[in-house]
């Protein structure tokens, strides 16, 4: 399935103390994207543009086919959107909430619904108030699951919940991946996270995309090198240096490009390779986020 | 923003959504304004006073409380981002807003006006006040659309709050002039109810300053960009 779920096109929103600068992105239908940033660094902005919540200032958005904002209502009928700011009416209780929904939606699956709830331990007739966080973001989570979207829009769904929470959460996800006509946008800063679900990863920090390719691509090309240059020997320059630390005699070198061709050209110039190390996804995004800072200051 | 049709089947999920979450205060308010109305029917002039401040701050009350926490708490409580997660357009979320409050508060206002005006048609009553009495309650209805406007158009506590404390001066300042209007002051205390042009007039401005202020909350939303 290669039809897009999303595209994104120089889409720019300004605020008085933040820009969002010309965001352009893909996501083709069954595919899992991580969007990784700081706090601040504008992926709540993207995802409120995505939903149709926030008009961009310029740039074009399609998400199902559909230009947002203006046909955001028919777009969201295939969205279950769920969001970490995102609370449920307290005085209410969760079986009232899934009738609500269910009214909205024509292809809302109770049975499945019913399986959620036994699934999360929930109480269909418990108020939302007494629900603890982990909770309500099950609740949420079944709220939008059941609606049997095409598109799951989550705005860092994990933040605050303990980890029995945060498994459970995960593990639902997982198993709605299965089902591979689904298509998952997924925000959040705990890279570790994103890791497990996505195939594709973007990053974003302040305001702009800095990287969006295939995980297993961004895993391959970003290692840490770590060589052994004789006194009197010069760095080798290797392509996509990022960083350079350790001493003189024992760099370590990050780069981007990592590639087998690399250990030969530093044995060539000399260099000893002690140990090409791989990176997991957080120290390729904070490598990537500080060399692009170095570049860019603020 | 969206040029899609208004979806008439949202709008009334919406609206259903609000009664069902602000019934128990709409429907507590009936007996304490009913109540009011019992106690006028003693006949004396205190109790007569003071029913009717009674009453005229349980309708505002009603009206500032519902307008409060449909569009303001919604924001601050973030439920918000729930409801527009949901296939609503800002159109179908303004109108749902708008024809909520309005018609969860007639709920309230309909059998407290009507109970008022037949209270001032019992035999020995001053008649007389019918007018200006129909004229208040309608005073009423615009504080509460321009409490539901604030509410709407700013989602802010502050915002409301200074709309709630300005309609709520409003009305003892229109009050005061409209009972003061040589059309209606030299009837008004007889035993005859006397609809003079005056109070036709005042009446038919107050009947389209309502959805005057409404209409306006629709234009002022229908040019903001952001919705969350």
């Amino acid at each position: 399935m290669n039809d897009l779920c999303i595209r994104m096109d120089g889409v720019s929103k300004r605020y008085p103390h933040f820009f969002l600068d010309g965001i352009s992105l893909e996501l083709s239908e069954g595919s899992v994207l991580g969007f990784i940033g700081a706090n601040g660094a504008g992926k709540s902005t993207t995802i409120r543009i995505l939903m149709g919540l926030v008009r961009q200032d310029s740039g074009s958005v399609e998400v199902l086919g559909h230009p947002m904002p203006a046909e955001q209502t028919t777009a969201k009928l295939d969205i279950g959107f769920v969001s970490e700011d995102m609370r449920l009416y307290g005085a209410a209780t969760l079986a009232w909430h899934m009738n609500f929904v269910a009214s909205m939606y024509p292809r809302w699956d109770k049975a499945y619904a019913e399986t959620l709830l036994r699934r999360f331990d929930l109480k269909a007739e418990q108020k939302i108030k007494g629900l603890s966080h982990g909770q309500r973001v099950k609740a949420a989570l079944l709220l939008a699951l059941a609606r049997q979207p095409r598109l799951l829009i989550l705005d860092e769904p994990t933040t605050g919940l303990d980890p029995v929470a945060r498994r459970e959460v995960l593990g639902e996800l997982m198993s709605v991946l299965r089902d591979e006509g689904r298509t998952i946008f997924f925000s959040s800063h705990n890279t570790l996270e994103v890791e497990q679900i996505s195939d594709r990863i973007a990053f974003i920090d302040r305001g702009r995309l800095i990287a969006l390719d295939e995980k297993e691509d961004l895993l391959d090309r970003w290692r840490r090198v770590r060589l052994m240059v004789p006194t009197g020997s010069v760095l080798p320059q290797i392509p996509g240096v990022i960083e350079v630390a350790g001493t003189e005699r024992l760099p370590v070198l990050t780069t981007s490009q990592f590639n087998p061709g690399v250990v030969s050209l530093c044995e060539d110039r000399g260099a000893t390779v002690q140990g090409v190390d791989a990176m997991t996804l957080e120290e390729i995004f904070v490598a990537n986020v500080q060399s692009r800072r170095e570049l860019q200051p603020a | 923003m969206n040029r899609q049709r208004i979806n008439y089947a949202v709008v009334r999920h919406l609206i259903l959504k609000d009664w069902y979450l602000n019934r128990g205060v709409i429907l507590g308010s009936l007996p304490v304004g009913l109540g009011a109305l019992a106690l006028v029917l003693t006949g004396k002039q205190v109790t007569f006073l003071l029913c009717i401040i009674l009453l005229c701050m349980v309708i505002v009350g009603v009206g500032a409380q519902l307008a409060m926490v449909t569009t303001v708490n919604e924001r601050k409580e973030q439920t918000l981002a729930f409801v527009m997660s949901l296939p609503v357009s800002w159109r179908e979320y303004t109108a749902a807003k708008i024809l909520a409050n309005l018609i969860i508060f007639l709920i309230p206002w309909l059998p407290l006006t009507a109970g008022a005006l037949g209270v001032l048609l019992l035999p020995g009553a001053t008649h007389g006040l019918i007018p200006f009495t129909a004229i208040m309650a309608l005073e009423m209805l615009i504080t509460t659309s321009l409490i539901v406007a604030a509410g709407i158009i700013t989602e802010s506590q502050a915002w409301t709050t200074a709309g709630i404390f300005l309609s709520s001066l409003g009305i003892n300042v229109l009050g005061y002039v409209f009972a003061h209007l040589p059309g209606i002051s030299a009837y008004m205390f007889g035993m005859q109810v006397r609809w003079t042009a005056t109070a036709w007039t005042v009446l038919i401005a107050e009947l389209l300053t309502v959805p005057l202020i409404l209409g306006m909350t629709f234009y002022i939303q229908s040019r903001k960009t952001d919705f969350l």
